[in-house]
């Protein structure tokens, strides 16, 4: 996902354009002069300004290089698929669908779904990835329905408490 | 005074409290020792549980989880050299040397005892800065609001770890998201393309809970797992501190006062403060040579700096609403939910509740030493738990907390744009802070902007014309235009040798 400076630079250009362009258009107060349109003007222009500054590298030379440590006795690198960093989509796409279904299957088999792609997808073993997805919804259900009391959606297969 | 301190002891001393806070300690001590877990993300997933408790209990939690969870990232840092949390990540390298040397126990115990006295000296900075500070805020009119407001966000990007320009522009963004909804000078639907959710405008909590923790997970889809922990047995862990006190007690008190000063302005943390402070530390030093070799010296200075900064953070939080770092922006979030809403007037009206926070911070810092202790030695089997077991259950929180915010299915989608776009930001360089410290001050910024700008019939000169005001925005102005000064001073420095670095 790490892009050039140059792309992310002319997207920000364009996202403060469109930004101070649509607050532009906003309708102002009757009888006032400064409405609810300023404050977008003003920051869709500033943020255009900084991608333009990106864009051609200007301020660059402040970025210090990342100080990452290095594992000793690591593993090696992770094999690097075409579709490898794709993997990194997976959390957000998982609550997502939490949103789509959560409310016709209920939060205990979402949420076991959710825990079993998710541990699968960081390398467990069904050892220890379906008892988790068993155990865990079951927990936090317990925590946050029971005790916080958050009407969490029952659908097919309602707790018994 | 005493009546006021008396009253603070009863609301403090409920079971409400006193469980909720040992609860929040141990889990800040877990989720900080996790690595790759932060003690912003713990105090993030917290917010939801905040919910339901009574606002003293509710601000226990926070203070007792990101006290812990700070020093707790210190634990792997010493025994994997890998940080818990981004503030150890400073002197990661000189515990982990220090523990190959077999000093495991002094460089945990320092961690344990330094940030102790570190949280401690940053609670009594608060009790001494705050009332003053209060008196002056409240003759502020919008104007003053609105320089510090944005000599805030300024400090925010200047001492970001990155390039400035990136960290301002992460400042827009966070203010443009701030710019949604119907809540704006005009009351009319802003940037919501129509879509109802968006009316009320993004909530800061689910917005944090994406950036830090679903960000998190997804960086760990592409990252291998940390090695697991060596078994090992401890000495005495508290043995020699003393001895190391009195020794250290200039780098000690020094530590503090520069995580007091960076915990204050706003924006700044704990990361950083470790950071200023361990580079003091090794600078100031009279045997530099020794530092990344195992010196304890360096890990002094910077676990008191970085503890202290956590509780300084509220000082700016309390008095202005503006938040000191990333973990106070989120107790911001929950003070306006209790109804304990920043401003000076907090130190008139609510001082028993004001003191009751004193004494919860003291009193986190006190039982860290016992705590700190217990999990030092349980820290082989905490750092045991595989990474495919405890995101899972990151994820559910994330799910389950967002919705719980406001009962409401959108938060969940919240969570999971903003987890995209702190993943994005984060991997391309932006400081993700700056963001966020754009989103929760963004109402701020606009309100006292545009009505500054309505008393003052569209006129800039009213900005300048109190004293404060000229202050303040001369020190916003400062701070906007040092990073341009310093560019251009390099650049013109570097210009005579053609030659070098092709950058």
């Amino acid at each position: 996902m790490r892009l050039p400076d140059r792309v992310t630079g002319l997207f920000l250009v364009g996202l403060g354009a469109a930004a101070a362009y649509g607050g532009w258009r906003l309708p102002p107060v009757p009888g006032q002069p400064v409405g609810p349109n300023v404050f977008p003007l003003v920051i869709g222009t500033g943020l255009a300004l900084c991608g333009l500054a990106i864009a051609f590298g200007i301020g660059r030379s402040f970025e210090e290089e990342e100080h990452l440590i290095p594992v000793e006795g690591g593993q090696p690198p992770p094999p690097t698929g075409k579709f490898y960093g794709l993997r990194a989509l997976l959390p957000p796409a998982l609550l997502l669908f939490y949103v789509a279904v959560a409310d016709r299957l209920g939060f205990i088999i979402t949420a076991a779904l959710i825990v079993f792609v998710t541990s699968t997808a960081l390398g467990a073993r069904w050892k220890l990835s379906l008892p988790l997805a068993a155990l865990a919804p079951i927990a936090i259900h317990l925590i946050f329905s029971k005790l916080l009391r958050v009407p969490l959606p029952a659908g097919l297969l309602p707790m018994p408490w | 005074m005493l009546n006021t301190l008396a009253q603070a002891f009863s609301l403090i001393c409920t079971w409400e409290v006193i469980v909720s806070m040992l609860a929040a300690s141990v889990y800040g001590l877990v989720i900080g020792s996790l690595p790759g877990l932060s003690a912003t993300m713990a105090t993030a997933l917290l917010v939801p549980v905040t919910f339901y408790l009574s606002p003293i209990a509710a601000i226990a939690t926070i203070v007792a989880a990101s006290s812990m969870a700070i020093f707790s990232g210190d634990i792997p840092g010493a025994l994997l050299r890998i940080p818990g949390t981004p503030a150890s990540a400073a002197y990661a390298d000189e515990a982990y040397a220090m523990t190959r040397k077999g000093e495991a126990e002094l460089a945990l115990g320092a961690g344990v005892w330094f940030s102790a006295v570190g949280g401690i000296a940053g609670t009594l900075s608060l009790m001494i800065l705050a009332p003053p500070l209060a008196e002056i805020a409240l003759s502020f009119s919008t104007f003053e609001y609105f320089w510090l407001a944005l000599l805030g966000l300024m400090c925010a990007t200047l001492v970001a770890r990155s390039s400035p320009v990136k960290a301002i522009a992460g400042m827009f963004i966070g203010l443009l998201v701030s710019c949604i909804g119907i809540e704006n000078p005009g009351g009319i639907p802003r940037f919501t393309f129509g879509i109802t959710d968006l009316f009320g405008g993004i909530e800061p909590i689910p917005a944090l809970v994406g950036v830090f923790a679903v960000a998190q997970v997804m960086r760990a889809m592409l990252t291998p797992e940390p090695p697991p922990i060596p078994r090992r047995k401890f000495g005495s862990i508290m043995a020699g501190q003393w001895r190391l006190t009195r020794k250290y007690h200039w780098q000690m008190t020094r530590g503090n006062i520069i995580g007091i000063i960076i915990g204050v302005l706003p924006g700044a943390g704990a990361d950083m403060a470790a950071w200023v402070s361990y580079a003091m530390s090794k600078r100031f030093s009279k045997e530099p040579e020794k530092f990344g070799t195992g010196h304890v010296e360096g890990l002094v200075e910077a676990g008191a700096s970085n503890n202290a900064s956590i509780a300084s953070g509220w000082v700016p939080s309390l008095l202005f609403g503006i938040p000191g770092d990333t973990i106070a922006a989120i107790a911001i979030g929950v003070l306006y939910m209790k109804g304990l809403n920043p401003g000076p007037t907090l130190f008139t009206e609510k001082a028993s509740s004001m003191y009751a926070i004193y004494l919860m911070f003291i009193i986190a810092n006190i039982i860290m030493i016992p705590f700190g202790i217990v999990m030092i030695r349980l820290a082989s089997y905490v750092l045991r738990a595989p990474r495919a077991s405890v995101m899972p259950v990151i994820m559910l929180c994330c799910a389950v907390g967002s919705f719980a915010i406001g009962n409401n299915m959108f938060g969940v989608v919240t969570v999971a744009t903003f987890g995209v776009i702190g993943y994005v930001m984060e991997e391309n360089g932006y400081p993700v802070a700056a963001m966020v410290l754009g989103i929760v001050m963004g109402t701020m910024i606009e309100q006292s902007f545009v009505t500054s700008l309505i008393k003052s019939d569209g006129s800039v000169l009213p900005f300048f014309e109190r004293p404060i005001a000229a202050i303040l925005a001369a020190m916003a102005i400062g701070a906007l235009i040092w990073p341009v000064l310093v560019w251009l001073w390099r650049k013109l420095k570097r210009e005579p040798i053609p030659a070098t670095s092709p950058r």
